[in-house]
């Protein structure tokens, strides 16, 4: 069975479970889709007070909007994940349908919810930005082929922590213990030059940070937007930026391979 | 053209340990593993179901019959052997599977057509059917969450039926809501047929299977074991798997101062057999054996469908027939003739209890099954006296 075809075939599926992902997410709560913006806002203004109180230093309050929104959507599709099959039982066990579908409508919701989340982020940026006479970068096209570039790095993650949930419940406890040092190990709330600063005596912990596939993306969208922040790419961040269709593949293959499984175990 | 083939279909699962969700540590240290032990809920069936064909699946609980319709839907994968089928399935393992609590009966039945793979432009259409037919017009817009029980089931129905199958899977469902809308099912059901759908049904509802169905499956212990006329592959399953002997449905009670024998089922030849002729004869022969005297004792019996619906019952001290005392062995003949019972299968039931009810003797419900065939072209349950006066 073709996977893209398949996919094709059964969008209007796709889109219905995505649809009824949003929907469930915001009904029912005052502020609905509102949330989606209030949490990150209200983490940026967090971070960047106890960065200042803890380090002594600042990170620009742009770089940190970007990165809160940027790690939300990764942190919201991988938790999405571990729940995509399981948290279907029901339709898995019962109906007959592709079950790709599953994670991917998940990943598919939350990009919409991210795009979505922009309308706001963008003019908040620029309004930080004029503050200081500046303007966003005219690279800012570029930012979206990032979002592309995490989506498929989504996809990956959430179809693999997707299907280890199905076999093995810890899964999910680990996915909540590895995104909390995830989050510390990838620049969210500080920058490369906060970073490079503190890592200045170990070369390899540079490398490292390299090497994580969120702070090639990170640094990605932040040199997309801001006029003053570049991304710079030793040896070690092409592996970082690999590691996003390794991710992928690896996500993809691990699910579809499992699949035909999933109804017993549930 | 067959609608339904299946070659070799076998599904094993483990029992304990293996096919439940284990955790990192279990896989890691091997532990657990030891105790895996390996079921097959099917194996080996072998059936092709041209289309147009009803086909209900007959069997005792956990005798594989879900799992052979869950192989047909794709929803479970075959360990051996395989399943083809040919045309659009719709399923009715469950009914309103795939809702959403939080969301409006309106959005669900999108949501619910679009898992059934039916293009959205085709739903619109049908939408105000499937909202009639469900009769739900007015909670429509209401999240299902509110919804009887009875509501759900109704808009899984009809959402299911009315998106226009050419297969449908049904799995002892039809036995939902009220009167009304199970009578709208069977209805329902009967237009498929005449439409020329096919149908793979799981129930145990043995007089619905006879009465709709073209061929019976009986499963049991995973394997196909027999395959015919319904109501003859019915007959086979009550004799072999419930009534005397096979254990199923039956109820024995009593302190057994008087016991049954061997009860036999005559015809009007003399004959023992398990089937009779509407307008025929029945004589049921009760041998039993009286451990002390019983003044005034009372023989009752009672008559049940394949379905378990109660058709008639009677004894001795409401028809006033003094029965004598009861001192060792003894027989007591039961006749009916002529027998009124219309095509179908039906249960027997005999007791003895004291004259004041405070003792029952002996008592075996369900105990002996038998199957009545009609050769008039009457139909229904009964035969009545009916008398036209024309002019």
């Amino acid at each position: 069975m073709k996977l893209l075809p398949t996919i094709w075939n059964r969008r209007e599926l796709l889109w219905n479970l995505a649809v009824r992902e949003l929907k469930q997410r915001y009904r029912g709560s005052v502020l609905g889709f509102l949330w989606t913006l209030l949490t990150p806002l209200f983490m940026a203004v967090i971070y960047l007070f106890f960065l200042r109180l803890l380090a002594g230093r600042g990170v620009p309050m742009e770089e940190i909007i970007i990165g809160v929104f940027a790690w939300q959507f990764t942190v919201q599709c991988t938790q999405a994940g571990t729940t995509c099959v399981l948290g279907s039982a029901n339709l898995v066990k019962k109906v007959a349908f592709p079950l790709e579908i599953l994670p991917l409508s998940q990943v598919l919701a939350n990009t919409i919810s991210y795009l979505l989340s922009l309308v706001v982020q963008f003019p908040l940026l620029m309004f930080l930005l004029s503050r200081s006479n500046q303007h966003l970068a005219m690279t800012w096209p570029i930012f979206f082929l990032w979002v592309a570039w995490q989506t498929l790095f989504n996809l990956g993650l959430t179809s693999f922590v997707g299907a280890l949930n199905v076999f093995y419940r810890d899964t999910q406890h680990l996915v909540g213990l590895a995104l909390s040092a995830w989050f510390f190990l990838s620049p969210v709330m500080y920058n490369m030059e906060f970073a490079l600063n503190l890592a200045a005596q170990w070369p390899l912990a540079a490398d490292l940070l390299y090497a994580n596939p969120m702070t090639v993306i990170l640094n990605g969208y932040r040199a997309a937007l801001l006029p003053e922040s570049a991304a710079a790419y030793p040896p070690a961040a092409w592996i970082g930026l690999l590691l996003v269709p390794v991710m992928f593949i690896l996500g993809v293959v691990v699910y579809r391979r499992r699949q035909h499984l999933f109804a017993d175990m549930l | 053209m067959n609608a339904i083939e299946a070659v070799g279909l076998g599904k094993r699962y483990y029992r304990r340990g293996g096919q439940r969700a284990t955790t990192l540590l279990e896989t890691l240290t091997g532990f657990g593993r030891a105790r895996r032990e390996e079921f097959w809920c099917l194996r080996e069936a072998n059936f092709a179901i041209p289309a147009g064909r009803t086909v209900g699946v007959i069997g005792p609980n956990g005798s594989g019959k879900s799992s052979l319709l869950g192989l047909a839907a794709g929803t479970i994968t075959p360990t051996e052997g395989h399943v083809r089928t040919q045309g659009r399935i719709s399923s009715l393992l469950e009914l309103g599977a795939g809702f959403h609590p939080e969301l409006s009966g309106r959005e669900n039945v999108y949501l619910n057509a679009a898992l059934l793979g039916i293009p959205r432009e085709d739903v619109k259409k049908k939408f105000d059917q499937i909202v009639d037919f469900a009769d739900l017009r007015e909670f429509i817009d209401m999240p299902v969450k509110h919804y009887s029980s009875g509501m759900y089931v109704r808009l899984g129905f009809s959402i299911a039926v009315e998106v226009d199958p050419d297969i449908l899977l049904i799995d002892e469902v039809l036995a939902v809501g009220d009167i009304a809308f199970q009578l709208k099912c069977l209805d329902r059901i009967r237009q498929f047929q005449r439409r020329g759908k096919t149908i793979l049904f799981v129930s145990h509802a043995l007089q619905t299977v006879e009465e709709f169905c073209h061929e019976a499956f009986l499963i049991h212990g995973g394997r196909l074991v027999e395959r015919g006329e319904p109501s003859e592959v019915i007959l086979k399953y009550i004799r072999r798997y419930m009534g005397e002997g096979g254990g199923l449905f039956t109820q024995e009670f009593g302190t057994r101062a008087v016991e049954f024998g061997n009860v036999r089922l005559l015809n009007a030849a003399g004959e023992e057999t398990g089937i009779f002729e509407t307008g025929g004869a029945l004589t049921i022969e009760i041998p039993y054996v009286a451990h002390r005297r019983i003044e005034k004792p009372v023989f009752g019996f009672s008559l049940k469908t394949g379905n378990g619906m109660y058709i008639y019952g009677s004894n001795t001290q409401i028809q006033q027939v003094a029965v004598p005392p009861l001192e060792g062995a003894g027989v007591v003949r039961l006749d009916f003739a002529p027998l009124r019972l219309m095509h179908g299968n039906y249960f027997l039931s005999l007791s003895i209890h004291s004259w004041d009810h405070a003792e029952q003797f002996h008592r075996r419900e369900d105990w002996w099954p038998f199957g009545v065939r009609n050769t008039g072209e009457d139909l229904g349950l009964f035969k009545l006296d009916a008398r036209w006066h024309c002019p």
